[in-house]
């Protein structure tokens, strides 16, 4: 009697015995026994066509019966007959783009999609085999990843290094009030994750660089630029240019918004647009200049309808027009873009053949903050409360703006507006003890300069602004 | 349900770990009683893909059958294969479902940047053609 060993996961079907014993000539006589003996183990074993499942293996002893005489192997009766099954697997599914077809669950979530004519299953499946990098997680990345999930884009990859801040929820939908203090990256992915579980979410936890750029975008079809800094948006469009692969674009700023499709087909792209970054500081962030909360939310549903036509390849894109959007005044206007021919990325000649550092193309300058602040010419907050507490004989000059001082202050603090330094400078005295604050330290740093520069002696940075002394002096102060 | 017990768990975690950038795999041992499956090893095995092993696995039959032997003789049953996704989603991907086995739970560890991030477990269905995502309980610390 040969003696077959039944693995533990079928021994439910053979009142769990672990080994049967049969009689039989051959390998095939000896599993016809036993699917005759239980009859419930033969759907795990053999198809409906009575052939050996294509994850069963058949070892004679130590020897796989493919190399043997397959299932005519002979038997002599001594032999232990083991089933195996053959597993293997990947992240990546070499067959997935030939192999890909929507389920029953992804027919109905997806059916008033396969209603429009100009989607439908063929285009469904477009969406399902396209891959999508979301460059940031933030304002715009926020509805991107929302939509962008829900519409059923197979695989989104989001790059993103920030950790989520109250100051973010005003607009940066895709995060909750418990997120906070979790990577962005994280809470993003659970949130698209809920929304549809049959996305596949790349997280890439870093900021994109130079470096790195090509290698994370390489594997996508289409970008979307989520950013909210020149430097980058100056990556993501020349990454693309170098890697021709559409860059789905938005930009905010305050009530106004922009959105266009860069570097796709025959159209232009950013640098077409805007050869030369500004100079530093001229055109503030979110974070300094504020935002409307719905804003991004309106760029950023146009960015990811255009990034669902780009796929699908109906309608008219915005190639070639940069859509702005006024949300104060509620219009939309339309400027007209051409790819400019002597463009250095893209033009007929590119002389960027490569990523550059644009950090330094956009005049950022890597030095540390103390490098720029020579020691003396900064205080620290905990000093300026002494100060004051002491009844020290010296000047607190706020440089924010009004409105800003309107929510939060220091007692005791004179407000004149950076712009307004220059023609008030007659308001101070050269020789005082002047201490200068803004809301982080970077206006009030350029205060300093520009006060040194017109002869004071005694003026100092305040690090850390007012943030630093909600922080360490009075948390009753509100972070903005 | 498929729960993972404190000290399989760190082995699974930690071989997925190390093996990153590539793709680990291992089997998992434990106790089946209904729906309830209780993991209390977990056999790290040789990922045996010939090729470029960031995004394939794949398990030697023999490393297969030695660990549903070690199952036998500590009394325990082979109920699960593990195997990891590096800087990828834990989902079930073609490649998977394509080369699975319905006998297992396949737990799925995501691995970002060389950290466990998240895993899913699924049981795939005997044609290979879809997979359901089962329950799984992990040590959460």
């Amino acid at each position: 009697m040969a003696k077959i060993l039944i693995p533990t996961a079928l021994r439910q079907f053979t009142e769990e015995k672990d080994a049967v014993d049969v009689n039989g000539g051959t390998v095939a006589e000896a599993l016809t026994q036993l699917t005759a003996q239980y009859p419930n183990i033969k759907k795990n074993l053999f198809n409906d066509q009575g052939r050996l499942r294509s994850f069963v293996n058949v070892y004679v002893n130590d020897e796989d019966i493919r190399y043997l005489d397959k299932d005519a192997t002979k038997l002599e009766g001594t032999e232990t007959i083991s089933i195996v099954p053959s597993i293997a697997g990947g992240a990546i599914g070499v067959a997935e783009p030939a192999a890909v077809s929507l389920s029953n669950e992804e027919i109905a979530r997806y059916s008033r999609h396969l209603l429009l004519p100009e989607v439908g299953m063929e285009g469904q499946l477009k969406l399902k085999q396209a891959k999508v990098a979301l460059i940031g997680a933030g304002g715009l990345g926020a509805p991107l990843g929302l939509y962008l999930a829900a519409a059923g884009i197979g695989r989104i990859g989001v790059v993103d290094f920030d950790v989520v801040d109250s100051s973010n929820l005003q607009r940066q939908v895709i995060h909750g009030t418990s997120d906070i203090g979790r990577k962005k990256l994280d809470s993003a992915a659970d949130r698209m994750r809920d929304i549809n579980p049959n996305v596949r979410i790349d997280k890439f936890d870093t900021g994109l660089t130079s470096e790195n750029a090509l290698e994370i975008l390489k594997d996508y079809d289409i970008v979307v630029d989520g950013t909210d800094n020149f430097p980058t948006r100056y990556l993501v469009n020349d990454a693309c240019v170098l890697l021709k692969k559409p860059n789905v674009y938005g930009s905010i700023f305050r009530f106004e918004g922009q959105a266009t499709v860069f570097a796709y087909e025959d159209g232009p792209c950013y640098r077409c647009l805007y050869p030369e970054p500004p100079p530093p500081g001229l055109v503030p962030s979110c974070a300094e200049g504020g935002v409307l909360g719905i804003l991004p939310g309106a760029i950023g549903v146009i960015q990811a309808t255009e990034t669902v036509k780009l796929i699908l390849g109906v309608g008219e894109t915005l190639k070639g027009r940069l859509l702005l959007y006024d949300a104060l005044n509620m219009r939309f206007r339309e400027l007209k873009l051409r790819r400019d021919r002597n463009c250095p990325v893209c033009g007929d000649h590119p002389t960027v053949t490569k990523l550059i550092d644009y950090q330094e193309f956009c005049g950022i300058r890597p030095t540390p903050p103390q490098a720029a602040a020579p020691i003396g010419d900064v205080i620290d907050v905990t000093e300026v409360k002494q100060k004051l507490d002491r009844g020290d004989s010296f000047v607190l000059i706020d440089v924010r703006e009004p409105y800003e001082y309107q929510i939060a202050r220091i007692p005791g603090a004179k407000l004149i507006p950076l712009g307004e330094l220059p023609k008030r400078l007659s308001e101070l005295d050269r020789d005082a003890d002047t201490v200068m604050h803004c809301r982080s330290g970077a206006r009030s740093q350029k205060a300093v300069d520009l006060l040194k520069q017109n002869g004071f002696k005694h003026v100092r940075n305040m690090t850390g602004g007012i943030l630093a002394w909600s922080d360490k002096v009075d948390p009753s102060v509100p972070k903005y | 349900m498929i729960q993972i017990e404190p000290n399989p768990w760190q082995t699974m975690v930690l071989h997925a770990e190390r093996t990153y950038p590539n793709e680990c795999c291992g089997a998992m041992l434990g106790r089946v009683s209904g729906d309830q499956k209780v993991v209390t090893d977990a056999v790290p095995l040789a990922n045996a893909y010939l090729g470029e092993q960031g995004e394939r696995y794949e398990l030697r039959p023999e490393d297969l059958l030695e660990a549903d032997k070690a199952a036998r003789s500590r009394g325990l049953d082979l109920i699960g294969i593990f195997h990891s996704h590096p800087d990828c989603d834990a989902y079930f991907s073609q490649t998977d479902l394509q080369n699975s086995c319905p006998w297992y739970s396949f737990v799925v560890l995501s691995i970002q940047r060389g950290k466990f991030d998240h895993a899913n477990s699924f049981l795939p269905d005997l044609e290979q053609t879809r997979a359901d995502e089962e329950e799984l309980i992990w040590p959460k610390s």
